[in-house]
């Protein structure tokens, strides 16, 4: 079973996506902030991180950064509602970017792509 | 010396003696016998008493003549006459002595006589030179109200003759005296006390107007009690006191009016008032583009000798001031005399040759001095004017004339000065410039109308733009919650779909979408708070609200950019009567130009504090300050430094802070940056 680190600040949205991704299937860890979500990483294994960027104390690019400096294989997502950080060169180092819709599908689309590539 | 003079009159004896003794020092000798001796003694004893008595006789002769000779020196000395020709004191023997001495004193008393009177008639002399000669002009009446006395600069300035004067009374010699000049001498002549009429307007039956200080005093001489009227002629300085402050007096209040008529006025009016210009009688004469006229536009004076006298009586003693009776004057009170009708009616053919077109067209002032007799004077103008001396000045208005004044004395016949016209040519030049003025202010006054609509639009619209501007971020914003709402009611869906029956989890779903629905209206109606139309309403606002409203719409921007944002807010601030959303905007405006001037990782205060009676409010970057030179127009509308937006913020907070009666400065910070400061009014 795939490991999923969920990092949003939004309460509602985290709740809403893990409660999505165990339907799928998967075992979901939470974290509000980059730096709550650097600790995870560090301190467990993920098979993929779904990041939000803007974010109170430690937003998602600098926590991308330490994530990345600390295990560069970990698939990341980004997954915002802004779609002007592509822009941002940080984003690119991230495996997909997704810009945040009420519909779940692509998302979760997403993440089955990434880990199939990641196993295959 | 007397017994002197008496032994020489002896001497006559002494051959007398001298011819005895030789007779007897003979008879002792024997040289003749005695009866010889004795015949001889005999015949000479005869000789000698005939001598002694004619020697008396004729003493007596001498006596007489020498007392004859003192009465009359005595009654030429009565009469003042004391000295004597040296011829007339032969033979006076020791009389002459005497007389000689007495005519010494005589003489010195007529030296002491002489120096006093000397002295007297100096004094006389001085005394009346200086009550003859001083400028001011002296008058003394008796109890019958004669005149007594005029002195010399009375006598020259009004042109007359003493006996114009002497036994006349003042009603005699001066229109209006009947007034209050006759009054204060029949105060005076009942209590005493002198009275002094300030900047009294005379006019002499000759026509000679002044304006003098009268101070009217009694004096008692002899007795009688007489009234002397001292007269200070301030006309020259009255005249020139106000024309320096004429000019200026003339061109405030134009400025301030934008009624052409009443412009026209003001200046005719000036140019007749009687310490200004002092001209009877101002017309004036404005070009006509469109019909190629000069026509007459205002006048101002009376129309008969009568209505002059009646005018400077009422104004007698009271200071002039031309802006108020340019205020005083209304339509309704140009009642239209005669010479305004007169002029209003007049048109000259630009083309004619009439001598005001000639004025004009030559930009040049015609002082005519002889109009009968003045063959530049078309026969028109001569009858149109009706008097022998008058001026015409050009209006020049840059160095386009567009018009003429016309001013003469008609009623006082006063000669026309040089520096009268002098004058009346730099007014002219005043004057054209208000009449070009205040023609330009009403086309000005419409673009100005116009022009603040547009303004009013722009500051608008820019409030808009600044909408336009925070809307990205809003658009994220609202995107969260969205994305919240559909990710949870699709989960309710789903649930459903599946057959799974937890209320519980769609109850919870349910929550979520409400809650996040209410924080989307929340940013809504934040966001519509701007783009609601502006008239301003009126409550009372916390400011610290206003605050924390426009800074959690801000959140976002401030976490994108890495700004620190530190609110010191003093608690309990007094409501300030204001408009909620028009404040709004300044905290956004403000905030957002801080945010601009702020570098990543900087950070913006705002503070707000109560200082005694007003709340002042203060926003603080750490952004590189602003420079002295911005600091001046930085409140300009159309002032930018940025490469984006129109430059309208900081003059939209302007105007919001000063209709709030509020105050708004800027300064840069010692540390760095740059602070603003609004002071705005807590009602009490």
């Amino acid at each position: 079973m795939s490991r999923i680190l969920v990092v949003e600040d939004e309460q509602h949205q985290r709740e809403l996506y893990a409660m999505e991704l165990e339907d799928e299937g998967y075992e979901v860890e939470q974290a509000s902030n980059g730096k709550e979500a650097v600790e995870k990483v560090k301190n467990n294994k993920f098979d993929l991180v779904i990041l939000d960027i803007r974010m109170p104390e430690m937003d998602g690019i600098e926590a991308l950064g330490k994530i990345l400096s600390r295990d560069k294989k970990i698939p990341i997502i980004i997954y915002t509602a802004y779609s002007n950080y592509k822009s941002n060169f940080m984003t690119w180092t991230a495996d997909a970017y997704v810009t945040k819709s009420s519909n779940l599908d692509e998302l979760k689309n997403k993440i089955k792509e990434i880990l199939n590539t990641r196993s295959s | 010396m007397k017994n002197k003079r008496f032994s020489i009159q002896f001497l006559f004896y002494i051959p007398d003696l001298i011819f005895i003794i030789i007779i007897f020092f003979a008879y002792l000798k024997r040289y003749i016998t005695a009866d010889v001796a004795m015949l001889i003694i005999y015949d000479f004893m005869f000789y000698f008493l005939i001598k002694v008595f004619l020697h008396f006789w004729g003493y007596k002769v001498l006596i007489l003549n020498q007392i004859n000779f003192m009465q009359k020196y005595i009654d030429n000395f009565k009469k003042g006459k004391f000295s004597l020709k040296e011829s007339e004191l032969k033979n006076q023997g020791y009389l002459s002595e005497i007389i000689t001495e007495l005519s010494d004193m005589g003489r010195h008393f007529e030296n002491m006589v002489t120096t006093q009177r000397d002295e007297i008639d100096k004094f006389k002399e001085f005394y009346n030179n200086i009550v003859l000669s001083v400028s001011s002009y002296f008058l003394v009446i008796n109890q019958k109200n004669e005149i007594i006395f005029a002195n010399k600069s009375f006598i020259t300035n009004f042109n007359l003759t003493n006996d114009d004067i002497i036994g006349n009374s003042i009603s005699d010699l001066f229109y209006f005296s009947g007034g209050k000049i006759a009054e204060a001498i029949e105060n005076v002549k009942k209590k005493g006390d002198s009275v002094v009429l300030r900047q009294s307007r005379l006019l002499s039956k000759n026509r000679i107007a002044i304006i003098a200080d009268v101070k009217v005093s009694r004096i008692t001489i002899q007795g009688e009690n007489q009234v002397v009227l001292v007269m200070d002629d301030i006309t020259s300085k009255c005249r020139k006191d106000y024309q320096i402050s004429l000019i200026s007096q003339i061109s405030e209040s134009i400025q301030k009016d934008d009624e052409i008529e009443r412009v026209l006025f003001s200046i005719l009016t000036a140019v007749t008032s009687g310490s200004g210009l002092g001209f009877n009688r101002a017309m004036l004469f404005l070009i006509d583009s469109s019909s190629s006229t000069l026509d007459g536009k205002m006048a101002v004076g009376p129309d008969s000798i009568e209505e002059a006298v009646q005018i400077w009586g009422a104004v007698q003693g009271e200071k002039i001031d031309i802006v108020k009776r340019m205020e005083d004057y209304t339509s309704n009170d140009r009642k239209k005399g005669f010479f305004l009708e007169q002029v209003l009616e007049k048109h000259y053919a630009y083309d004619s040759e009439a001598l005001f077109v000639k004025v004009l067209k030559e930009q040049k002032a015609y002082h005519v001095k002889d109009s009968w007799n003045d063959t530049r004077v078309d026969p028109e103008t001569r009858e149109f004017v009706g008097v022998g001396e008058f001026i015409a000045v050009p209006l020049i208005a840059g160095n386009r004339a567009i018009g003429v004044i016309v001013a003469d004395n008609k009623y006082n016949h006063a000669p026309i000065w040089q520096d009268n016209i002098e004058l009346l040519s730099i007014f002219a030049v005043q004057a054209a410039l208000s009449i070009e003025s205040c023609n330009s202010l009403t086309s000005v006054r419409s673009q100005m109308e116009k022009i603040k609509l547009r303004q009013d639009a722009i500051v608008e619209s820019e409030k808009m733009a600044a909408v336009g501007r925070i809307a990205a971020h809003i658009a994220h914003e609202i995107r969260n919650p969205l994305v919240t709402v559909g990710g949870y009611a699709q989960r309710i869906i789903q649930t459903i779909n599946k057959g799974n029956k937890n209320p519980e989890s769609i109850k919870k779903a349910a929550a979520v979408i409400l809650k996040e629905s209410e924080r989307l209206e929340k940013i809504l109606s934040n966001v519509m708070d701007f783009t609601r139309p502006s008239p301003y309403i009126r409550e009372f606002n916390n400011l610290n609200e206003i605050i924390n409203d426009t800074i959690t719409l801000l959140q976002n921007v401030f976490q994108e950019r890495k700004i620190d944002i530190n609110l010191i807010l003093q608690e309990n601030l007094p409501l300030v009567k204001s408009d909620f959303n028009q404040l709004k905007q300044v905290m956004l405006n403000l905030v957002q130009n801080a945010m601009d001037a702020t570098p990543r990782d900087g950070s913006i205060s705002i503070f707000t504090e109560l200082v005694i009676d007003k709340v002042i409010i203060r926003v603080k970057d750490t952004g590189s300050g602003i420079s002295e030179e911005h600091l001046k127009n930085l409140f300009e509308p159309f002032f930018t430094t940025k490469v984006t937006g129109v430059g309208l913020g900081l003059a939209v907070v302007r105007k919001i802070i000063n209709d709030h009666n509020g105050e708004i400065s800027v300064e840069n910070c010692a540390e760095g940056g740059a602070e603003f400061k609004i002071v705005l009014p807590v009602p009490l």
